[in-house]
């Protein structure tokens, strides 16, 4: 049974339709990734989910429970880190930790999440004095200090350095060896691929297309596109283009100066009859390089918008 | 449900806070310790002790003047000035220049009135009324013995209030300016709630099996600890420093303070339900605040504002409340008295209009939880 299952949820703000149509179902274990343009309906979703609107139609339930009867037994076993820090600022990382600990019938020992978000140096600094990284921390900390079953994290990377990104992944890679199920927005293209299981692409209050990062860009196509420079320049680069024309499997080839850009769905083989082609005639290869598709050409295949980080 | 178990650390959680909050201590705590330090200087210091220095002008010098002007010299607290006549002109400039309080020009040809020279700013002044009244009863004096003649009748002075001959005007400034201070504590103090809405800290524990009554009721149990700090400090300060004398009556001391701090708290509360941002409520606050000051008894009587006033004053819960911490504090009266109970029904009623009303305005902006 699914930890998870949203059906047919929809919601509108006066004329504006904030969510037509989304269903999804997230399984135990995995790490679930929305992503979407601004304003497809991703927050809007989340509310729903984490009780805090009421949907016009649809259901959500929670392993069987739902908001309607068991409201209190799914705040138990939800955590939820919001986009907005929300933390008070006079209080201490600790003292917030105790504070939300009284909560909830069971909680995580303090200085357990201390140790997992890194933040025992800092247990008794108030909020006011931390970092934007440490905040961020603390509000993942505070998702967790029920041991919930289900944790939504809202963009927990937003605005933090690089540094500060990794140890938030560090964070959720670490939840899922524990064997927690994640549901994660993001702004970041590259930490949907690298951490997710699946993806859920969502525009215009709608699914788009859920699957794994990997089975998304297959989907897309297997073209890749492989790129070379050569040092001997553009005669170089012309033979290499008669070659590849007469070896076949090349869908288009882009050529300027010393510079060629090819797009195949069978790269190996082209660079065999290359690489064959550049030592037979003892041209130097300056640049090489293969383009894979990433989630971001998923992205920008199914939403038609632009990636905007 | 109210998840009592959920207490300890909320109250904690908010007493931190409250306490940290460097505000807090300047605005409930040292500001009206300094504002009623000052007012007890200004109105109450040294009541009954009149000091004034003053010119004599005498333009036609001779026995009757210098009889008049030694009569002047009898009274007390009246100083003057180089202890001898100045002429008209030097007089006017020493008032002018403000050397002296005031100019005395006694009878001359032209004028046969005593006639008293004040700085115009001072025209209203307590103390220029207190010389002209005086000089007035000498002026009088004077006639009676050039005519001869003895008063029939004359006048003498005795204040009365409940609570026996002790009330003092101390006493009425110390228990106006503990109302005022515990009524600003409600009135400014749910600024807190403004700021936590606006950054989603409230959202944030509707997400958890939180209760937000047991929250609420946190937050109120700190006040009252803060009220209580308030009412001891300013009592402390009161009775110690300017002499004001207590009458407790703790019942109604007690029901006084509970009701009037949830019902202000709770005018605060209605004022962060339609505020946006922290300057709205201020603003908000502010008015309210400055509106009840000066026309709820805490430093004048109601009874000696302008008449179309007073009906404006018999609304206001200000003035419930300052009656109401009066009659505990120094009028040791109360429960038994049928106004005791009036004042706090008033008070009541406005805790409860405005809470309702608050917390209509959370659930119609979907401030407060949706489900």
């Amino acid at each position: 049974m699914p930890v998870l299952e949203v059906r047919r949820l929809r919601k509108t703000f006066g004329a504006v339709t904030a969510v037509a149509d989304i269903s999804f179902a997230v399984e135990h274990g995995e790490v679930f990734t929305i992503i979407g343009p601004n304003g497809a309906g991703k927050t809007t979703t989340l509310e729903m989910i984490e009780g805090l609107l009421v949907p016009d139609a649809g259901e959500i339930s929670f392993g069987g429970l739902t908001w309607e009867q068991d409201a209190r037994a799914i705040r138990e076993m939800i955590g939820v880190q919001p986009q907005s820090g929300a933390l008070f600022d006079l209080l201490t990382v600790e003292e917030h930790l105790r504070l939300f600990a009284s909560f909830y019938r069971k909680s995580r020992p303090v200085g357990e999440i201390l140790e997992m978000i890194n933040l025992q140096d800092h247990r008794n600094k108030r909020v006011k004095v931390l970092s934007g990284g440490q905040r961020q921390r603390l509000a993942i900390g505070l998702a967790m200090i029920n041991d919930p079953d289900l944790i939504f994290l809202d963009e927990p990377t937003t605005g933090l350095d690089p540094q500060a990104r990794l140890n938030i992944w560090d964070i959720i890679l670490r939840l899922k060896e524990m064997g927690k199920t994640t549901i994660l927005t993001t702004h970041y293209m590259e930490e949907a691929e690298k951490l997710s299981d699946r993806v859920c692409i969502v525009d215009q209050g709608a699914v788009v297309a859920l699957d794994t990062p990997a089975a998304l860009i297959g989907r897309l196509t297997k073209e890749r596109e492989i790129r070379l420079g050569f040092e001997d320049g553009e005669a170089a680069a012309r033979e290499a283009e008669e070659l590849l024309q007469r070896l076949g499997n090349v869908t288009r080839m882009e050529r300027e100066a010393g510079q060629l850009r090819i797009w195949t769905e069978r790269p190996e083989a082209a660079l065999h009859g290359l690489f064959g082609f550049t030592r037979e005639r003892g041209y130097r290869v300056e640049r090489l390089s293969i383009r894979e598709m990433s989630l971001e050409d998923v992205f920008i295949a199914f939403t038609g918008k632009e990636w905007r980080d | 449900m109210l998840a009592w178990k959920q207490f300890p650390q909320m109250f904690a959680a908010h007493l931190k806070i409250t306490f940290r909050e460097k505000a807090v201590w300047f605005w409930n705590i040292f500001f009206p310790v300094i504002l009623m330090v000052l007012f007890m200087i200004v109105f109450g210091g040294n009541a009954g002790e009149f000091k004034a220095r003053v010119a004599v002008a005498d333009p036609r010098p001779g026995e009757a003047s210098a009889q008049l002007m030694d009569q002047l010299r009898q009274f007390p607290g009246l100083e003057i000035h180089g202890e001898g006549a100045v002429t008209a002109e030097e007089g006017r400039k020493l008032v002018m220049d403000k050397k002296v309080f005031a100019l005395i020009e006694l009878p001359s040809e032209e004028n046969p009135a005593v006639r008293l020279v004040v700085h115009r700013e001072n025209e209203r002044n307590i103390t220029a009324r207190a010389l002209a009244g005086m000089l007035e009863q000498f002026v009088q004096q004077a006639n009676y013995a050039a005519l001869g003649a003895a008063p029939v009748f004359s006048l003498d002075i005795e204040t009365v209030a409940a609570g026996g001959d002790e009330l003092r005007f101390q006493d009425y400034l110390m228990t106006g300016m503990i109302a005022l201070s515990l009524a600003q504590s409600g009135l400014f103090g749910m600024v807190g709630l403004v700021e936590m809405r606006r950054k989603g800290v409230l959202r944030r524990l509707r997400m958890t099996p939180a209760s937000m009554g047991m929250f609420g009721i946190a937050d109120m149990a700190v006040r009252f600890v803060f009220g209580v700090v308030q009412i001891m400090l300013l009592a402390a300060v009161g009775v110690l420093g300017f002499g004001a004398k207590l009458q407790l009556h703790l019942v109604s001391l007690a029901v006084a303070f509970f009701v009037g701090v949830l019902a202000f708290n709770a005018i605060g509360y209605l004022f962060s339900a339609v505020s946006k941002s922290q300057e709205a409520y201020m603003a908000m606050a502010n008015i309210a605040s400055f509106l009840m000051m000066f026309i709820s008894g805490v430093f004048i009587p109601v009874d000696t504002l302008p008449e179309w006033l007073q009906p404006l004053s018999r609304v206001m819960p200000l003035t419930y409340f300052v009656d109401g911490i009066r009659d505990g504090m120094v009028y040791a009266r109360g429960i038994a008295d049928a106004s005791f109970w009036i004042a706090v029904a008033v008070l009541a009623a406005w805790g409860v209009l405005a809470f309702l009303i608050g917390a209509r305005l959370y659930k119609a902006k979907s401030i407060a939880a949706t489900r």
